[in-house]
């Protein structure tokens, strides 16, 4: 396909958004309206993306030149397809889902103008072929989610969206600085390469200055994977609607930033200059810690949402220690697991929207004896909890297993400790998951039913999302071998 | 013909016909679901013994990527295995028929008792790593409603340490997965090992580490110390059926973790005369040890029969982590034995339990009148635990100790049958007292008082028929010990 298709999946899901204002449907009469509105372009966009990853366009789009190095440039190559693949295919899901949900919230016109033009500011950061395209967009994806962590528009909300502004802005400003080095130390146009854009010579110039860079670039786009001691707006932001925390807060936001440390470790400072170096060791052990540290803070958090955004901090961090393995396998681990967690938590978040809406419920100890009453839902929150915590046959143990035996073959003391740290995470999920299951069946002895009577699951707007995402977890978990050697592809930078 | 696809039936129906148990109205009737649920065992079990008549087969059901296929087998193990969980679940959820009568919930504790039965079956016929691991992780979370059946406090706490024990194991076994997947040739299950020695090389070190992790954590569901506190806890607490299941085979699922990642995938050879060796030989002593004295200690029956349950699975432990054959096949034939053993024990108590309320081991004093077709199944059985011939257990620890002495490992060739044989004397005074007092309450006790309360055929009949192997496989061993020394000789 035409390269200019890139510029139009990037573009249409933005002007649907922008006009939503402009057209100014009613509220609650000009429902049907609008859905339909949002719902074409969406779904016409995940066609074309998914019609550019199979047919991918040659060479880059390059749209202007900023300076004589500089340029806005796009390119779909094969990391780009994991991630635009991966947001293309939840976003019909998590807008179907919002559609019901959102009534609940009020000021859906709002809602959906943001929501809609995300999806096209992501797919920019995935389509990006230089490090300036992709840091332009990452700013544009903070201001375009602001509004939509604030959009209840009471004094929490508001202070969570100032929080989530100054992180993600403070984290781009750091990553900046680190952009500036990188932009010294190699190819000044900062094109994404397979292996590194930096030069062996440059490398040798100041080998600490390259490393610093990398690491200013790290902890700067970790910001938005919410790498320890920068975690602390995700959890806050999940005051946000369920929409915005399942999909952007546990996908799209987060996982730019991991994909940008994939990006910057893989094809801006590279693997073969970054292998062995004390910047390696340091990024390496944030992740872990981050792992560790994440799944311990869900432990202890009550807040049903903020336990699952905790979760998702520790998770983030298990694609970055995947990341920071440096080898094509640490890369496939991170690849799979980019894919298979954003499945597996964004059915988890949508779970606890669901109970959030029908009964109001937002601490995990509320939900006792609801499995009973909510079936569908605590059936998928079920099959979600068990994929997280790694149970062959679902998704979770292919990212795990891949993980897991990437660290074990490159064969370091640190990646072992790696190991170690991931299984103390997933006995730490086991541990915050399955109580909130268990109760849910099996309530304790003497448990008064009648306080869940009017609990019932909600409409096929957000049950049917959830349920294709379940099949999407099983079918992943027993059949991911095609999957697995297309990622690897990506990894071993075939494609 | 390939026989293969019988090997989905035992692991298929079991689930299926639990989950019709708990969904299908219609059994909530008692009659009906205890008809069902008896047609449902019997035909499973039929597959498994089915299984067992006909030759080694395998069956590759489908991959989850390339490296990692679900794959099944029938080799001399898991033929074991197999038939041991089909007679235990057989005795048990007879027994089920009539003790869960004065417990809630029927449709849910037999459907999680049913999908355990399937599970079960499907670990012992795993022919890969990746089988076994999905099998366990299942066996773990579906077991766990069982403790938790009763909904009290107590119940659900025990249930928790037991799942976060469990699976903290269960992970230890995956690291090992990962490290075996690095450095072996194959994740199948090969006798004597898949090492690549070419690959290990220089990472010796780190390897064995790892093989102690994955014993520690298999050994876990085996209740090996230091990882062995959440048995006592969680075993008494289950329904005594479920109890039975749960210490007479659940824990020889452990066994069965250990023996393939040993045997079959590292090999005995590579950790033979390493520390790993003999640290795993001293925390199988210390438990066989401690568990015994902690029963002895223990005042409620059933935890002190979990206890002993503690010390009896280490026993078996000790014997594989000899690593020569006569300790091998000793350790097997104890998992047989003590399985049988401790299913009548568990049982028994149960009956009590049901019959009469007591759970106190002082409250049992001229019992032996009032049930006495029940104590004295658990009078063959005590003796058979503390190895008296001809029982079952004198033969397993014969070998036990025969393989121990002849093994060459320093200290503990003869340190471990010093062990072996005080913990024999501890467990005649933890059980053997409870069968004297039953029998013979002293002079003074009023025996003319008690009236009989024998239970009914549900529970007497799968005691006898538990009793009759236990007397019957002490006797006439050699079938078994042939069949056990068929496939330890292909090991070594």
């Amino acid at each position: 396909m035409s390269p200019y298709w890139i510029l139009v999946v990037i573009l249409l899901p933005m002007i649907t958004g922008a006009l939503l204002p402009i057209l100014d449907f009613k509220e609650e009469e000009d429902r049907g309206k609008r859905q339909l509105f949002v719902a074409i372009p969406v779904i016409l966009n995940t066609i074309l993306v998914y019609a550019l990853i199979l047919h991918k366009p040659v060479g880059d789009l390059t749209l202007v030149h900023l300076t004589k190095d500089l340029s806005i440039s796009f390119r779909m190559d094969g990391l780009s397809a994991v991630f635009a693949g991966l947001v293309a295919g939840l976003w019909p899901l998590s807008t179907c889902y919002a559609f019901e949900y959102i009534r609940h919230e009020g000021k859906e016109n709002k809602f959906f103008a943001f929501y809609t033009m995300t999806y096209g500011v992501t797919l920019g950061i995935a389509l990006s072929a230089n490090v300036v395209t992709m840091y332009l967009f990452y700013e544009l994806l903070t201001l375009v989610t602001v509004p939509l962590v604030m959009h209840a528009m009471d004094k929490r909300s508001i202070r969570a969206g100032l929080k989530y502004l100054a992180y993600s802005i403070g984290g781009a400003a750091i990553a900046f600085t680190g952009v500036m080095i990188l932009m010294n130390s190699g190819d000044p146009s900062m094109t994404f390469y397979y292996g590194g854009s930096v030069t062996e010579s440059a490398y040798l110039a100041n080998p600490t200055l390259v490393q610093v860079g990398y690491l200013l670039c790290f902890f700067g786009f970790g910001v938005k994977a919410a790498i320890f001691p920068f975690h602390e707006w995700l959890p806050a932001v999940s005051v946000a609607p369920t929409p915005v925390t399942a999909l952007l807060h546990a996908v799209a936001v987060v996982k730019a930033g991991a994909f940008a440390i994939l990006r910057i470790t893989f094809y801006s400072f590279g693997p073969g200059i970054l292998l062995g170096t004390p910047a390696q060791g340091i990024a390496m052990a944030f992740a872990m810690i981050t792992i560790v540290f994440g799944s311990v803070m869900a432990l202890k958090e009550q807040h049903f949402k903020r336990r699952l955004a905790y979760s998702t901090v520790s998770n983030l961090s298990y694609i970055i220690f995947g990341a920071t393995l440096m080898t094509p396998y640490g890369f496939l681990g991170a690849l799979c697991h980019m894919l298979f967690h954003g499945i597996m938590k964004i059915t988890l978040f949508f779970c606890a929207g669901s109970v959030l809406v029908q009964t109001g419920r937002e601490y995990v100890h509320e939900l006792e004896g609801l499995g009973k009453k909510m079936k569908l839902t605590f059936f998928a929150f079920t099959v979600g909890s068990l994929a997280l915590v790694g149970l062959p046959l679902l998704c979770g143990f292919i990212s795990k297993w891949k993980l897991g035996t990437a660290a074990a073959s490159a064969g370091t003391t640190f990646a072992f400790v790696g190991i170690l740290a991931l299984l103390i995470s997933a006995v730490l999920t086991c541990g915050y998951t399955m109580p909130i299951v268990i109760r849910a069946y099996l309530p304790r002895e003497g448990f008064d039913e009648s306080q869940n009577e009017t609990a019932k699951d909600p409409g096929l707007y957000m049950t049917v999302p959830v349920l294709i995402l379940c099949a999407a977890m099983l079918y992943f978990g027993m059949h991911s071998g095609p999957i697995c050697d297309a990622l690897f592809a990506v990894a071993a930078g075939l494609i | 013909m390939n026989a293969g696809f019988l090997f989905v039936l035992p692991v298929i129906i079991p689930v299926i016909a639990g989950l019709l148990v708990y969904f299908r109205p219609e059994y909530r009737e008692e009659a009906k679901r205890v008809a069902f649920v008896r047609i449902m065992l019997c035909v499973t079990a039929a597959f498994v013994f089915l299984i067992d008549l006909l030759p080694e087969a395998g069956l590759h059901l489908f991959s989850l990527t390339p490296e990692l296929p679900v794959l099944f087998q029938s080799d001399g193990m898991a033929k074991i295995f197999i038939t041991l969980v089909a007679v235990m679940w057989l005795a048990s959820g007879f027994f089920s028929f009539e003790y869960m009568k004065h417990e809630e919930n029927h449709q849910r504790y037999y459907l999680f008792f049913l999908c355990s039965f399937g599970v079960l079956v499907g670990l012992g016929l795993s022919a890969n790593y990746l089988t076994m691991y999905m099998f366990y992780e299942l066996m773990t979370l579906l077991t766990m409603p069982l403790v938790l059946h009763s909904g009290k406090k107590e119940a659900v706490q025990a249930a928790f340490k037991y799942l976060f024990y469990s699976v903290f194991g269960a992970l230890m076994g995956l690291l090992g997965f990962f490290f075996i997947y690095n450095y072996g040739t194959t994740i199948t299950f090969t006798a004597g090992g898949v090492l690549d020695m070419a690959k290990v090389a220089g990472h010796e070190n780190k390897l064995l580490a790892v093989v102690f992790l994955v014993v520690l954590g298999f050994g876990t569901k085996a209740g090996m110390f230091p990882l062995h506190a959440w048995l006592p806890t969680a075993h008494p607490v289950a329904p005594a059926p479920a109890s039975a299941v749960l210490s007479g085979v659940i824990t020889k699922a452990g066994i069965l973790g250990v023996v393939r990642v040993i045997y079959y995938l590292i090999g005995p050879d590579f950790i033979r005369g390493t520390w790993v060796q003999y640290a795993w030989l001293g925390l199988a002593l210390a438990t066989v040890f401690m568990g015994s004295m902690m029963a002895y200690k223990e005042k409620v029956l059933k935890k002190r029969l979990a206890y002993s349950t503690v010390s009896q699975v280490s026993y078996v432990m000790f014997g594989l982590a000899v690593l020569n054959q006569a300790a091998f096949i000793g350790a097997i034939l104890h998992v047989v034995f003590h399985s049988f053993i401790k299913d009548v024990l568990f049982l028994a108590a149960g009956a009590i339990i049901y019959k009469t309320g007591r759970t106190n081991v002082t409250e049992l004093k001229g019992i032996g009148k009032e049930m006495p077709i029940v104590m004295w199944c658990f009078a063959l059985a005590s003796l058979g635990l503390v190895g008296i011939p001809p029982l079952a257990g004198f033969v397993s620890k014969w070998y036990l100790a025969v393989g121990s002495l002849e093994s060459g490992v320093p200290f503990f060739n003869w340190f471990g049958p010093v062990i072996l044989l005080a913990s024999a004397l501890l467990t005649a005074g933890y059980l053997l007292t409870i069968v004297i007092d039953a029998f013979f309450p002293g002079s003074d006790f009023p025996m003319d008082t008690l009236t009989k309360k024998e239970p009914s055929y549900y529970m007497t009949v799968p005691l006898i028929a538990l009793t009759f192997f236990i007397v019957w496989l002490g006797l006439f061993p050699g079938g078994l010990y042939s069949m056990i020394e068929s496939f330890a000789a292909s090991v070594f």
